[in-house]
């Protein structure tokens, strides 16, 4: 079957953390397991990005051992989202911290990580 | 050129350098950081001018020396130049105005200010999708911490929440762009643009993704509470860069990630965009929060602009030129009230009352306000006037209304704050302080819009033709506004005389334009008269006033509809300004406004319609409208709001009795005549056959005949002099209505002379009314009393004005009545004829009530010391009084061109009037104005002579001397009988006068209130619900896109 | 004709009808008094009372307007009488009714009452202002069966000119308005009622609660002044009704008869009905007299 290759399964379970994390962000009222949510969103992305450019059989898209320069087109994975899933770790990463430094603020004025105590802002 | 990639890397060098300055070297890091964006913003003006200019299609720019795919592509376009241009200048002046905050929270904080300036730069030139992710993130980042600049609970909220939804957002973008990859195997836009892949529905989804994504960040109703958090909590400083530069970035990211679509995306744009604009200022009409207002404006704004964008194929080439300038209002008014907003640090708008304290700065304030609104003669008004006659001409009129009422909508609540600004009261004790490097920005700013109302006026298609010369005039009054009254009042006279000297020969041959001209011209110098007897400076009164003038004489010289619009709504704007200026007056000048402003948007639409399959905007295209039906109702009902007609009547008598002394007569003798010359153009230039055929006239007749009823009705129970007189100039426009709506030569007569005639007496009543209260300090007539003794000439100018109004033979108001009889019977129109005389006989009531109420009966003690009027008040009435006098001799000097004139047009080829010497006749009755004038006065000499000899030995006797049953009168208050002066009339016709219209205006009012209060509940404040409403958001459109 | 044969002409009638309206006033006085079982005054007291009043010599003064109030209601008076065409056919007796028509005596009672009302008001006396302010209310009301009526014999007979009208009725009484446009004689007649002022619409000058109403401060010459412009006044309106809708007069006799059944007509309902407060005669005419006068235009109009 093919559905049970590894891209397939790795896509799959990417739209499942997708799911997982999104339910998270909106149903957990505790700062910190949103921004934990929010990581899990993250990383179902990143599993997105990698099995979109994983090519059978094919190894990493390193220059090197076994890898040389002019067969590298036809021996490698696409090197374009492997890329991307890089800057997209290093800026979850930067979201993430800037998340967690907020949640640091919140608490300090607030004494409190429910996110619905936070709502004096509205309407 | 500057190769703008070193606009990327020296913003990006100078935010590193700063991350190592010390606390020390603040000030030469802050120049430093001043410098690399004015370096910035100097490389992307200097490309636009090149790009503009030139011919050159723009720059390619390739990273890492290999083409795409290999690399990340930019490009500088003259769009993109321009748009960074904008956003590097906001981002100068945004730094500059910082400062302070800056200084407090370390020089760090500015490096996060750089970094987002440099990744909206990116943003607008990047043609690789992936790096716009990258730094679409960046900018996200820079931002989230910069709303914590200002230290709080709020703001860490609102920074959370933001980040939050970014997040979500981002990913769903992010998903979008791998996706995409998957299916077009490149991420450079112009690569796959090129590539003609097939789309199959993969990529579609992909793409739907990427732009839902977009447009998310630009916060489309509902799913924008987030913004609106931000907005409110953020420090003013960091709003206006949301609201004028991420929002500009995000907006040409969304234009130019469109092509990548296979889908039809522009209806669907038109459709979110409407319904943000329509929706976000409906919420906003019941905040109070002035950040959260400005938010919610700001995405409304947003929201036209996206519709725009969406109605790009109907617009044609006229697309750039609407779309830029509806994006320059915003850009630079947003901007500039957040500024304003950070300086006062007020955050209830009713508290914006201490920018009365600066001058500038209010000044500033109104300018933003009027150029978000769309007011000539800023980009804005340009923007829509296009947009509209474009949508019109596709006949997209669902899309006209729709845009038509957000932005009144928007009008409701920037009028009321700005009226809130201009008349609410403003604490003391509460100390300002307004920061130099604060103002700076939003001065140049002013002075952007200002420059760029220029040049719109330059480049639009119609606008070099107007003239412009009052607009000067306007500016330098508003420059030499620290001179003394005095002075400024006679530049005013000495310009409106020699423009009027100037004007005349243009209009000698034009009767109608010379009558009303001259109403609009004499009056105008009249009434500014009156304005010596102020002291002082009399600070922002004189540019308005000539504003008014000015939009009123445009009004006589308009060649085309454009023109004519312009000059209605300067009209409108500078009779606010100065109805606004009364004590009392900030709800009405609101009413006033929001009822012109309504007005004004049916006169556009009628205008749009009417040009309709016609390629000129001559005023004659009115004559070959396609749609006679509407183009007449709309335009009939626009100008039944200014003549105040019973239904759109509400405005008028706290506008007119609430505005200072001299600028009742202004408003009220004056600017009413606008409305009448308007319906009068309009029959002539539709031909009355149209209205005819619709039953139009027959409704304006009767609505004519209910008006005058109903405004003398209510002018009989008023005990406030200048509102009494209001009323009465509700009851006759009534008047002048019912004969316009005849269309018969005698009818018309009867309605041109009735304009003449109201003008002269509602003048004078006014100015004379005005003196005497400039003289008493109070507008009820019960407290006054007795005056005659000490204003003989007040009262003599009061008495001449009522039996004017009343019509009383010998004087010229009886002309009036005559020729209503005549047209009456002619036109067969009895039963609302007997309105019109009933109201006649009722107004009577009202006459007597004033000038016995005011000037006979008992004096009060309290006033026994007062002087006559002052003589700046009482040199008018006495011209006034000789031009009655001169009409009621010789009608003829009036009539008879009327007459020729009116023969001269196609509609009335025949003059039922038959002129010998100076007597009038129909083929009904006749009239000799001249000989009953010289009957009664010879009679009334006679008569006075005789009683002079019977009783020249008469002798004065004191106040309470009177013939008083048993006891002895001393107190003037019980003796006077005025309060309540009709209260048998009221018992049996009271009934009539109930104020049903004004129930149905405010049930509309509280309506709209509490559905824009419930609405408004969804934005919870809660941080998960926002993000349930983008998710929602995306599934919905989906739905409907697939 | 010449100004000045007119002028001479002008005075003769204009003492002819102070005369006439005098005497009426008396014969009037005499009547009612008759009916209530009274002697009442002699029928020369209206010339007494004159003679009287403008022979005191004791004048009060409380203003320049209070001054000219009694000038502005006699030249109301006197002027609606100069424009006034007396007698059918003569020229000597039309006055100055080229001038002006139909429209312009209309407005010209204005002019009388206006004055008298600021006079009054000068006098500072508060039933002055009361009672004013009730007759201008009253007034309101009045008018409007009578423009009705006036709307319709303007268009029965296509002229607003007095002088025409009168002359279209000549020829027998079957020509009269009366008789051919009914409905317009019963609205004016029923305003007619209210323009002379006698009971039920006497609440202006009630004299039990009100003691004269306006002239309350005016005495002496004044007096005489507002007394004489009665006189004229009520002959005049006669006259007008008369040459409205009851065929004018070819000469004095039939004028002198027919204004004395005129105005006997309002005597005569006064005498039965008492007297209405302002708010209830206002929606008395409001509701059958402007019926009627509708139904006179609308007989037109179909």
């Amino acid at each position: 079957m093919k559905i049970f290759e590894l891209e397939n399964i790795s896509m799959a379970a990417g739209f499942l953390l997708l799911m997982v994390g999104i339910w998270g962000i909106i149903s957990q009222r505790n700062i910190i397991k949103m921004i934990i949510s929010f990581s899990i969103v993250d990383t179902s992305i990143h599993l997105l990005l990698v099995s979109i450019g994983y090519i059978r059989n094919r190894t990493a898209p390193i220059i090197g051992e076994g890898v040389t320069k002019t067969d590298a087109a036809t021996q490698i994975t696409d090197p374009v989202p492997q890329a991307l899933v890089l800057t997209a770790i290093v800026i979850g990463v930067g979201i993430t911290a800037l998340l967690l430094t907020y949640s640091l603020k919140l608490y300090r004025h607030n004494r409190s990580l429910e996110i619905n105590h936070f709502n004096s802002l509205k309407w | 050129m500057v190769n703008p990639i070193y606009i990327i890397a020296v913003l990006l060098g100078t935010a590193f350098l700063l991350g190592l300055f010390r606390k020390k070297g603040f000030e030469f890091g802050m120049a430093l950081g001043m410098l690399a964006i004015a370096f910035a913003a100097v490389i992307s003006v200097h490309w636009f001018i090149h790009l503009y200019s030139g011919t050159e299609g723009g720059l390619n720019i390739y990273t890492a020396g290999s083409k795409p795919p290999f690399s990340i592509n930019l490009f500088m376009g003259v769009e993109e130049s321009f748009f960074m241009s904008a956003i590097n200048i906001l981002g100068l002046l945004g730094f500059i105005y910082l400062f302070r905050a800056f200084r407090e929270q370390g020089l760090k904080s500015s490096v996060l200010f750089l970094v987002l300036i440099m990744g909206m730069n990116v943003l607008i030139m990047s043609r690789d999708i992936f790096n716009l992710f990258v730094f679409l993130e960046i900018v996200s980042i820079a931002l989230a911490g910069l709303i914590y600049l200002k230290r709080g609970k709020e703001s860490a909220a609102a920074g959370f929440k933001y980040l939050i939804a970014i997040g979500v957002i981002s990913a769903m973008l992010l998903i979008g762009i791998s996706f995409f990859y998957l299916f077009a195997g490149t991420l450079n836009i112009d690569d796959y643009l090129q590539s003609n892949t097939l789309p199959v529905k993969g990529i579609s989804v992909a793409i739907f993704l990427m732009l839902i994504a977009i447009l998310l960040e630009l916060k489309p109703f509902p799913a924008n509470g987030w913004a609106l958090d931000v907005y409110e909590a953020a420090h003013p400083g960091i709003s206006a860069m949301i609201s004028s530069g991420t929002a500009t970035a995000s907006i040409f990211l969304l234009y130019k990630l469109l092509p990548l679509s296979s889908l039809d995306w522009l209806p669907y744009l038109t459709v979110i965009g409407a319904v943000t604009f329509v929706g976000s200022n409906l919420l906003g009409i019941v905040q109070k929060n002035s950040n959260r207002l400005l938010g919610y404006s700001s995405i409304g704004q947003i929201g036209l602009m996206i519709a725009i964008i969406g109605l790009a194929p109907r617009l044609g080439d006229h697309f750039n030129f609407i779309f830029v300038s509806i994006f320059i209002s915003h850009f630079l008014a947003k901007a500039g009230l957040f500024w304003i907003s950070g300086i006062i640090m007020r955050s209830n708008i009713r508290e914006w009352s201490v920018l009365r304290r600066n001058r500038l700065s209010l000044f500033m304030f109104g300018l933003f306000i009027l150029m978000l609104i769309g007011f000539p003669p800023f980009p804005s008004f340009y923007g829509k006037w296009q947009l509209v006659m474009d949508l019109a001409q596709h006949k997209s009129f669902v899309w006209i209304a729709v845009i038509l009422a957000g932005s009144f909508i928007e009008g409701i609540y920037l009028f009321r704050w700005f009226g809130y600004a201009m008349k609410e009261q403003d604490d003391e004790e509460k100390k300002i302080i307004f920061q130099w490097e604060k103002l700076i920005p939003p001065i140049v700013f002013s002075v952007l819009a200002l420059g760029a109302s220029y040049y719109t006026n330059n480049l639009s298609l119609l606008g070099p033709t107007l003239n412009l010369i009052p607009i000067y005039f306007i500016l330098a009054l508003f420059v030499l506004d620290f001179l003394p009254a005095f002075v400024k009042n006679s530049l005013v006279i000495a310009g409106m005389i020699i423009y009027s000297v100037l004007l005349y020969p243009s209009i000698a041959d034009d009767t109608l334009r010379l009558i009303f001209g001259g109403i609009f011209m004499v009056g105008g110098v009249l009434t500014l008269f009156a304005g010596y007897s102020e002291k002082g400076k009399r600070e922002g009164f004189f540019p308005f006033a000539v504003m008014m003038y000015a939009g009123l004489i445009g009004l006589i010289q308009a060649e085309n509809l454009f023109q004519f619009f312009f000059s209605w709504e300067i009209m409108t704007l500078g009779s606010y300004i100065l109805i606004i200026r009364g004590k009392k007056s900030m709800k009405h000048a609101l009413n006033y406004m929001l009822f012109s402003l309504g007005g004004a948007y049916l006169i556009f639409i009628g205008f749009a319609l009417s040009h309709i399959g016609q390629v000129t905007f001559d005023l004659q295209t009115l004559s070959s409208t396609i749609l006679p039906g509407w183009t007449y109702t709309l335009i009939a009902i626009g100008f039944l709001t200014k003549t105040a007609a019973i239904g759109l009547h509400i405005w008028l008598p706290g506008a007119h009795a609430e505005a200072e002394s001299d600028v009742s007569p202004m408003v009220s003798g004056i600017l009413l005549k606008a409305g009448v010359f308007g319906l009068v153009l309009l029959f002539l230039l539709m031909g009355a056959e149209q209205a005819e055929q619709k039953n139009l006239l027959y409704i304006l007749g009767w609505l004519g005949a209910i008006t005058a009823l109903g405004g003398n009705l209510m002018a009989v129970f008023q005990e406030d002099a200048k509102r009494l007189l209001a009323y009465s100039s509700v009851g006759n426009l009534g008047y002048i209505l019912f004969a316009l709506a005849f269309v018969t030569h005698v009818g018309w007569m009867t309605a041109l002379t009735y304009s003449v005639n109201h003008f002269l007496f509602k003048t004078l009543l006014f100015l004379a009314i005005g003196g005497v209260v400039m003289r008493v300090k109070t507008h009820n007539m019960y407290e006054m009393g007795g005056l005659i003794k000490q204003m003989p000439l007040s009262f003599i100018a009061v008495l001449i004005g009522i039996i004017t109004l009343a019509g009383i033979p010998p004087l010229a108001g009886y002309g009036g009545k005559w020729l209503f009889y005549n047209a009456v019977l002619s036109k067969g129109w009895y039963f609302q004829g007997m309105f019109i005389f009933f109201a006649g006989t009722i107004a009577f009531l009202y006459c007597f009530k004033l000038i016995y109420s005011v000037f006979l009966g008992q004096p009060k003690d309290k006033f026994r010391q007062v002087k006559e009027a002052p003589v700046w008040y009482l040199i008018p009435q006495i011209i006034l009084i000789i031009g009655i006098m001169v009409f009621s001799a010789r009608p003829d000097l009036l009539l008879k061109p009327v007459g020729t004139m009116l023969s001269q047009s196609n509609y009335f080829p025949t003059d039922p009037l038959n002129w010998e010497n100076v007597t009038a006749s129909t083929d009904l009755g006749y009239w000799s104005g001249y000989k009953i004038m010289l009957v009664i006065g010879v009679m009334f000499i006679i008569l006075l002579s005789w009683l002079l000899l019977m009783s020249r030995k008469a002798q004065k006797i004191k106040q309470f001397n009177i013939v008083y049953a048993g006891e002895r009168p001393f107190k003037p208050e019980t003796t006077h009988f005025s309060h309540n002066m009709f209260s048998h009339f009221y018992k049996a016709l009271g009934f009539l006068s109930i104020p049903v219209v004004s129930a149905f205006w405010n049930g509309l009012n509280s309506v709209t209130h509490s559905m824009a209060e419930n609405t408004r509940k969804i934005y919870s404040g809660n941080g998960q619900t926002y993000i349930v409403h983008i998710m929602l958001y995306i599934i919905i459109i989906y739905m409907l896109m697939f | 004709m010449n100004i000045f044969p007119r002028i001479v002409f002008v005075l003769l009638g204009l003492f002819i009808v102070l005369n006439w309206g005098l005497i009426m006033a008396g014969i009037i006085r005499k009547i009612i008094a008759r009916l209530g079982m009274r002697r009442g005054i002699k029928v020369f007291q209206p010339y007494i009372n004159l003679i009287k009043n403008y022979s005191i010599r004791s004048q009060l003064s409380h203003g320049v307007m209070f001054y000219l109030g009694p000038v502005f209601r006699l030249s109301g008076g006197v002027g609606i009488f100069l424009f006034m065409p007396l007698i059918y056919g003569s020229d000597y007796w039309s006055n100055f009714s080229f001038t002006g028509d139909l429209i312009l005596i209309t407005y010209f009672m204005f002019f009388g009452m206006l004055g008298m009302a600021l006079g009054a008001g000068e006098g500072g006396h508060p039933y002055s202002a009361i009672g004013i302010s009730r007759g201008l209310a009253q007034f309101t009301a009045i008018e409007v069966p009578m423009t009705l009526a006036i709307l319709s014999i303007a268009i029965q007979y296509q002229t607003l000119s007095i002088s025409e009208i009168v002359a279209a009725q000549q020829g027998g009484i079957q020509n009269w308005t009366m008789v051919t446009n009914p409905l317009a004689t019963i609205a004016a007649m029923l305003s007619f009622l209210g323009a002379m002022g006698h009971s039920p619409f006497n609440v202006v000058m009630a004299p039990q609660e009100n003691p004269v109403g306006p002239p309350t401060e005016y005495h002496g010459t004044f007096l005489g002044v507002l007394q004489t412009n009665r006189a004229i006044l009520h002959v005049i309106e006669a006259v007008l009704y008369m040459n409205l809708f009851f065929g004018g007069a070819s000469n004095w006799g039939v004028l002198i008869i027919k204004t004395f059944l005129i105005y006997f007509w309002s005597v005569f309902v006064g005498m039965v009905f008492p007297r209405f407060r302002v708010d209830q005669s206002i929606p008395w005419f409001l509701k059958i007299p402007l019926v009627i006068g509708i139904a006179a235009i609308v007989v037109f109009i179909i």
